[in-house]
């Protein structure tokens, strides 16, 4: 369990707060590139850690992240018209550029030096891969760009969705560090899912449904190492890193691409959960990329124009009891993405873990709560720049592997869980 | 062992060398340590104080317990501990604990 008041200090992210400072020390995806298909497109509503702001890309194929909202009286820029090279309000004409600088005032009398005072907050938006990825703290602090793999092999070999998750970004991320649920809530997909069946990693799986768990510390973050029996006295590893604040990698299964999450707060009772695959060494095939569209893996069908899932809190996860029943799907919820979606949404928008009873299966969640309290409270108090900042920490892979009993799970891995462009996933 | 609660009652009971601090309580019916998880450092609901007198022995907490202590625990004080990381050895014969007056 956690206390009421550090269970509020872990989840609260808008301005000002302990954890909302810590967030705004890292880039962070703030879009999927594709919402900004082309220059002088519509600008599109980002709404990140409780600030409320407009995207847009300019005519010179420039992006833009900046306050929502009109410095003259408030209107939205959402609907301003995207022109010569800039965000125009439609109520009066204001102009912005990308940087949030007003740039005209075409209703008053030529007075430049009054735009010149006028500029909107806004932060840096860069493509990396398929993610746009902001900076939303003191740009004198403002850290390298980020090195996660996924973002930077080719662009054949990686693909990423996103879609929005009705609760606290803490207990969706809790879920993407938890290897003891993937035996019950997913054990359907591993028989049938396209982008997870097949690999002899899954029969350890489903053998053993009382994993070991444990948490190696690292400079920026855990790795979570979930241990399991294999044959002739030997482990199955599943090893899952975190990398402060909020990103995480899901073991691989034989040759599958191997996926991921970013889990970015949209406020305290919303978050993003973006989601990616990729593969170190080739590039994807036409079949697993239509299944990661179609929502299998890790990814979603979400409703055509939107990135709300189809299937979703208001259609009780269009949940299959049958299906249930059968065995086809352990919860009755189709899909992986889903499945975890709607049990983190059914806790609430914010969980209540004063009433939570944790076991040892839950010590990479005690030990990643901890991790981060300490990391808000040593930035609030003293200034220290929190692990996971620095992009050496985010070259950092996920594993699956089968060691001897005697061998501990760091020693034997240390090359497996470390980024080698152009080297093959660790994997089983 | 003694275990005393927070209106000053007190639980004397015989711990075997190697269990638990927690495990001879819940043994022996001693109210107040709930132990939840089963003594897997999980849960804090086994939290004490020891006895002045016997801290320094009994020694600090380990990494997982630090954790539990620090935010699970609605008064953590120096000598607070997790009973069940606490093995009863021949050293600590007579050790008194207090009991929180509410476990998580």
């Amino acid at each position: 369990m956690l206390r009421k008041d550090i269970n509020e200090l872990l989840t609260q992210t808008g301005p000002g707060t302990p954890m909302g400072d810590l967030f705004r020390q890292y880039w962070m995806p703030a879009m999927l590139a594709e919402e900004l298909p082309e220059d002088d497109c519509p600008p599109v509503r980002v709404k990140l850690l409780s600030e409320r702001m407009v995207a847009f890309r300019d005519s010179q194929g420039r992006y833009g992240l900046m306050d929502e909202f009109c410095a003259h009286r408030g209107a939205s820029l959402w609907f301003g018209r995207n022109e010569g090279s800039g965000l125009r309000c439609p109520y009066h004409g204001w102009k912005y550029d990308v940087t949030g600088q007003c740039i005209e005032v075409p209703s008053e009398a030529d007075n430049s030096s009054f735009c010149e005072n006028v500029k909107l907050t806004a932060y840096p938006l860069v493509k990396i891969g398929d993610v746009l990825w902001t900076y939303m703290g003191d740009p004198a602090k403002k850290p390298p760009l980020p090195e996660f793999e996924f973002a930077h092999v080719p662009a054949e070999q990686t693909y990423t969705s996103k879609r929005w998750q009705q609760c606290n970004w803490l207990q969706a991320f809790e879920g993407g560090i938890d290897s003891s649920h993937v035996t019950f809530l997913h054990s359907g997909g591993l028989k049938t899912d396209p982008l997870f069946k097949g690999a002899k990693g899954n029969e350890y799986n489903q053998n053993d449904t009382k994993p070991f768990f444990e948490v190696a510390d690292t400079e920026g973050g855990l790795f979570v190492g979930a241990r399991r029996n294999a044959e002739d006295g030997k482990y199955y590893w599943r090893i899952t890193p975190w990398v402060m604040p909020n990103f995480t990698m899901v073991p691989p299964r034989g040759d599958h691409p191997v996926h991921g999450h970013f889990w970015v707060p949209i406020d305290d009772e919303n978050c993003w959960a973006y989601s990616f695959d990729y593969h170190p060494v080739r590039a994807l095939t036409d079949t697993e990329r239509q299944a990661m569209v179609d929502g299998y893996g890790v990814h979603s069908k979400n409703i055509p124009g939107t990135y709300r899932p189809a299937a979703n809190m208001d259609n009780d996860y269009l949940i299959d009891r049958e299906a249930q029943k059968r065995g086809e799907t352990y919860s009755g919820v189709a899909g992986i993405a889903m499945q975890d979606a709607s049990l983190q949404e059914s806790m609430g928008p914010v969980v209540d873990r004063t009433k939570e009873r944790l076991v040892p299966a839950d010590s990479g969640i005690i030990k990643a709560r901890q991790k981060l309290r300490k990391a808000a409270l040593a930035l609030r108090d003293e200034g220290v720049t929190p692990p996971g900042v620095d992009p050496e920490h985010h070259k950092v892979r996920s594993a699956a592997i089968v060691l001897p009993q005697a061998e501990s799970f760091l020693d034997a891995c240390r090359d497996a869980v470390t980024v080698q462009p152009g080297v093959r996933q660790t994997t089983v | 062992m003694t275990y005393t609660d927070s209106t000053g009652r007190a639980y004397t009971v015989d711990a075997s060398v190697g269990e638990s601090v927690m495990a001879a309580a819940v043994k022996n019916g001693v109210p107040g340590i709930v132990a939840e998880c089963g003594g897997n450092v999980s849960c804090a609901t086994c939290h004490v104080y020891v006895g002045e007198d016997f801290a320094q022995r009994v020694g600090g907490p380990g990494d997982m317990e630090e954790d539990l202590l620090d935010m699970a625990v609605s008064e953590r004080r120096d000598t607070s501990r997790l009973s069940c990381q606490i093995r009863v050895t021949e050293d600590l014969d007579g050790l008194t604990v207090e009991i929180p007056p509410e476990q998580p």
